[in-house]
């Protein structure tokens, strides 16, 4: 049903206080509160770090952030904005509106990591690599032929396993680095994007089923094959992308279990099942510990600035605080 | 970095993977299949740790005596250090270290020490040294010859009971190294030789490995006057920028980030620009990334936000001119409405209640900034003079005295800055050793030994006020592992009767310590004669009353392990020895934070609850590990309450029945949960400055993961 002629034709101002859907507030709150920029990170702690790595080891890294940034500038430049006509909500249209210019932020951090950790011509490389590598350029194609066909549905679909599938491969890297006590403030921030994708995934994929319930059982059921196969496609093509990264420091088998992992999660965003058994989820405990958002990390303040921090909610005090 | 070549070789299928310690110690945060903990993985990853990697990458020696020669010869150890002893002591020394068998018993621990504290050879390749050796070179350089105080100090310090701060035991005993004090306090006067000074100093200071903090309420505003020319200051800010870089340029031969803070009094005109430094949004140009801020708080800003009136600003420019001292050697509470009449001194004001909704909400952002509730201090501090500001940790708390300077920088009147070296008790290893009077006293030596040894030549206010003031901090840790391996609730009433019996006891063997030194040495510190402590005022409370345990949970503890409390009567025969012989040391207690000590010493970090039972700990060097409380098991959870549970109101009346007896600070971290607001922060405020609490250090928040996004079976998730 989900069809253009129920897309908002007119512009009404938004009201706030009257809520079609309650998840729209909530997620808005989130996403409010998680507000960031990179420079609260201070990156450059990690230059020491970052020295310490082999030049295969450096080489890796910014290509996984190249094939980020090229993520991110997808999600944020064309991804968000075509969820917008979309919407069944004016809330669900600001909270995507929030979520491209997250994207934007996050697409911007990594060049912060770049001009913090490398030198132009490293990153000149890594940028032209991207343009040559194709699965890279297969999987940004795949994504993009689902944004600019007509079918809302398989928007939110591209966007869900762009958000919590493809993402991956390459947060897996950073993830890796800091549980080996290196790159640990570029993890930080990239623990803040996780945060930040976590939950553009879990919206998007919310808002998938809401519009798939109203569908009729035979487009359910064409919608959910075809779910499939796109994953199965991008899967397909991931793991081409793992190898040409990961196998020249023999982390492509970690890495494909942690696509697995992540693929199921991506499914169940949609409300469906995940694809791969369990022994093929077994991601290594350090990486999926280290997963977890850092809200209850304990850092120490001296050497990070850790991921807990939020524009907390702003209440004045009352005669009776001051109560003595 | 020294870390580098010391990371596990990259791991291969599933027969490698299951031997990984960073694997096995990471399973601590996911349950098993019966959602039980997974603490024996933890032990394993010490084993695996050290057969792995530890041993192998240790140079070996055939004999004790080979190895110290070798040290000695290669200029890893300082021969004066071993010289003052005879080789046959040394060797038994060794041997008693040796004989305790000492096991790491968290993975956190084992690799906190191996990666930041254990001597490795110049490239970096190999370890020199055990945990053991280690323990004995702090202790013979600590002991300087004294034999029988050597031999304490490896006793309690491989026993557990007592631990040297980071730099001490990082630093002691090694040729290569930075000084072994951790803590230094500056004060910035309104001139630029002062704040050049201050700059340098900050440099120097931070080469050697200690936090350093800085007073800026003695600057003039923004907008204030320069030779009488209007509009000319630019403020406090552009020194925070100008420190903040200096901070971050040194470092301890790299083993140490240099870190520091900066205090400013809550009525100085800069103070809202001050706290917008660590906005989120803040523009680059004023953004404060690195440096701690802490702002010092008196009571009449309490007073004034009672009655929902404005409070001023006053200009340090001309609070100088008209009392002819600086801004922050003013009582503002005493003399606020003083202030306020006299037309010579500029001000402005802003919203009482609005400041401290802003320092929340910066709280709420960044977890800065600390807060010092300046009254509160002044009213507690034994020694004359004023507390006008903390360090970077807030528990340190002491007098201070102006420099000046000549045009060429040189000193027209050499000041006292501050120096303070730390370490701490474990309150559980302590209290089953059984001997708290005896614990005390050779961590009180050995903390004085540092006072003594220290003379930072490169900042002579500081060589001044150390020399003068000796003074120490002798902190404590492990509060909430002792209570729950007890079965004691923080923050029920047995616990704070017991931290009030037992701080009270640790004031009173303090005391006795430093007086038996003052005795040894024929001298007291400098400015005994007109302390609370000469004149007899300070023993009053204790004289007048036993602080024993008013419950029986509280007393059976101390009673079990024969630990005697003292009476009245020991208060007021050891009143009348300090005051006929005086103390050693200016100052003697402040609780740090204990960090990076509590991990390798198996302690719950200071007074504080935990954050976590299962710790996800975060640093530059280590990256994640992940640590279990001390005394965890499955079936004593229920005493791990953590920090974010038990609220801030239990916190604050822990740290005010151990504040009464403690002369300096100590470091209090609130924990709020995201869904508090500025009002709750405000309302811990209030709270706090009411109990009496000195300083405020982070404050920390934690979010929930939003439903639906969790880590599956992630322990940090859920418990």
């Amino acid at each position: 049903m989900t069809t253009a002629t129920s897309r908002l034709t007119r512009v009404h101002a938004i009201n706030w206080n009257r809520l079609e859907d309650d998840k729209d507030l909530e997620v808005w709150n989130r996403l409010t509160s998680n507000f960031w920029l990179p420079e609260k990170v201070p990156l450059s702690n990690d230059i020491p770090s970052w020295n310490t790595l082999s030049e295969p080891e450096r080489r890796l890294t910014i290509r996984v952030f190249t094939g980020l940034t090229l993520l991110d500038t997808i999600q944020s430049s064309v991804g968000a904005p075509t969820l917008m006509p979309d919407a069944m909500t004016p809330h669900e249209e600001a909270v995507y509106a929030n979520i491209a210019f997250m994207e934007a932020v996050h697409a911007r951090s990594y060049s912060s990591i770049f001009s913090t950790l490398c030198t132009t011509r490293e990153v000149d490389d890594a940028f032209r690599w991207s343009e040559e590598n194709p699965a890279l350029q297969t999987k940004a194609e795949l994504i993009l032929e689902r944004y600019r066909a007509d079918d809302p549905l398989m928007r939110k679909v591209a966007s869900v396993f762009l958000e919590s599938f493809l993402f991956y491969s390459g947060f897996y890297l950073p993830m890796y680095w800091s549980s080996h006590a290196k790159l640990t403030n570029t993890a930080d921030l990239i623990r803040l994007i996780i945060r930040d994708e976590a939950v553009h995934g879990y919206y998007i994929g919310y808002k998938f089923q809401q519009a798939l319930a109203e569908a009729s059982p035979e487009r359910r059921e064409a919608v959910k094959a075809y779910a499939y196969d796109l994953l199965l496609a991008l899967y397909d093509n991931e793991v081409a992308y793992t190898e040409s990264l990961y196998d020249e420091v023999g982390l492509a088998e970690d890495v494909k279990a942690f696509l697995h992992y992540n693929a199921n999660k991506a499914l169940m965003n949609l409300g469906f099942e995940g694809l791969f058994p369990a022994e093929l989820c077994d991601v290594d405990p350090t990486i999926l510990a280290a997963l977890s958002p850092g809200a209850d990390e304990n850092h120490d303040f001296f050497s990070g600035s850790g991921s807990s921090y939020v524009i907390g909610r702003t209440v004045a005090t009352e005669d009776e605080d001051w109560a003595f | 970095m020294d870390t580098t070549i010391l990371t596990p070789p990259p791991r291969q299928g599933e027969a490698a993977r299951e031997l990984d310690y960073h694997a096995l110690n990471a399973m601590l945060n996911l349950y098993d299949a019966d959602g039980r903990l997974q603490l024996g993985h933890d032990r394993e990853a010490v084993r695996q740790y050290f057969l792995q990697h530890v041993n192998p990458n240790t140079m070996s020696f055939p004999s004790l005596e080979e190895k110290l020669d070798y040290l000695v010869a290669q200029e890893y150890y300082e021969p004066a250090v071993l010289a003052q002893y005879d080789a046959g002591f040394i060797k038994a020394l060794f041997k008693q270290a040796y004989a305790w068998k000492f096991r790491f018993p968290s993975f956190l621990g084992a690799f906190k020490f191996i990666t930041s504290y254990t001597l490795k050879t110049f490239d970096g390749r190999r370890y020199l040294e055990r945990f053991e050796d280690r323990v004995c070179m702090v202790a013979l350089t600590l002991a300087r010859g004294d034999e029988a105080l050597a031999r304490s100090l490896v006793g309690e310090i491989i026993g557990g009971c007592f631990q040297p701060a980071t730099p001490t035991f990082l630093n002691a005993g090694k040729r290569q190294r930075g000084e072994l004090v951790s803590c230094f306090l500056l004060r910035l006067e309104d001139n630029m030789e002062s704040i050049g000074r201050g700059i340098n100093s900050a440099l120097q200071l931070s080469k050697r490995g200690g936090g350093v903090a800085l007073l800026l309420s003695n600057i003039r505003e923004a907008g204030a006057p320069i030779k009488q020319i209007e509009n000319q200051s630019s403020g406090v800010i552009p020194i925070m920028k100008l420190l903040e870089d200096a901070f971050s340029y040194a470092n301890q031969l790299g083993a140490r980030q240099g870190a520091g803070a900066v205090y400013l009094n809550a009525h100085h005109p800069d103070i809202l620009r001050f706290l917008d430094t660590k906005r989120e949004n803040a523009d680059e140009k004023v953004r404060i990334k690195t440096l701690s801020l802490g702002v010092t708080i008196p009571d009449i800003t309490f007073e004034l936000a009672r009655r929902n009136a404005p409070m001023h600003l006053f200009s340090p420019y001309d609070v100088e001119r008209v009392y002819g001292v600086p801004f922050g050697d003013i009582s503002v509470s005493e003399k606020y409405h003083e202030m306020v009449e006299d037309p010579r001194i500029r001000k402005t004001s802003i919203d009482a209640r609005a400041f401290f909704q802003t320092l929340a909400e910066v709280q709420f952002e960044s977890g800065y900034p600390y807060v010092m509730f300046e009254d509160n201090v002044n009213r507690a501090n034994p020694i004359a003079g004023r507390v006008n500001m903390s360090n970077l940790c807030s528990e340190i708390l002491q007098v201070n005295a102006p420099s000046e300077f000549d045009e060429d920088l040189s000193y027209r009147r050499l000041g006292e800055d501050i120096s303070c070296n730390l370490g701490s008790l474990n309150i559980a290893r302590v209290m089953d050793a059984g001997d708290l009077g005896a614990s005390v006293a050779v961590a009180v030596r050995g903390l004085t030994a540092v006072a003594e040894m220290t003379e930072i030549a490169a900042v002579p206010s500081v060589a001044n006020g150390n020399a003068r003031a000796r003074a120490i901090g002798l902190g404590q840790m492990n509060l909430h592992g002792f209570l729950a391996r007890e079965h004691i609730h923080y923050g029920s009433e047995e616990a704070l009767d017991f931290t009030s019996a037992y701080f009270a006891a640790v004031a009173y063997h303090a005391i006795a310590a430093s007086n038996r030194l003052a005795r040894e040495r024929g001298e007291a510190f400098a400015g005994f004669a007109t302390s609370a402590y000469a004149s007899g005022t300070f023993f009053d409370k204790y004289t007048e009353r036993d602080w024993h345990p008013r419950t029986e949970r509280a007393r059976a503890l101390f009673e079990r392990r024969g630990i005697v409390l003292p009476t009245r009567e020991d208060w007021a025969a050891l009143k009348a020895a300090v005051m006929a012989h005086g103390l050693y040391n200016r100052y003697l207690q402040a609780v740090p934070p204990t960090g990076s000590i509590s991990y390798i010493n198996h302690a719950t970090s200071s007074i504080h609850p935990v954050a976590s039972p299962i710790e996800i700990r975060k640093e530059g060097k280590l990256g994640r590990v992940y640590y279990p409380a001390p005394y965890l098991d499955d079936g004593n959870l229920a005493f791990y309450c953590d920090a974010y549970e038990i609220g801030p109101e239990a916190i604050i009346d822990t740290y005010a029945a151990a504040s009464e007896h403690v002369d300096q600070g100590l470091s209090l971290t609130l924990f709020f949960p995201d869904t508090a607001t500025t009002r709750d922060i405000n309302r811990a405020q209030i709270y706090a400055w009411r109990k009496g609490i000195k300083t405020l250090y982070y404050v920390r928040l934690r979010q929930s993961a939003l439903e639906g996004t969790e880590v599956e079976g992630c322990v940090s998730c859920t418990l």
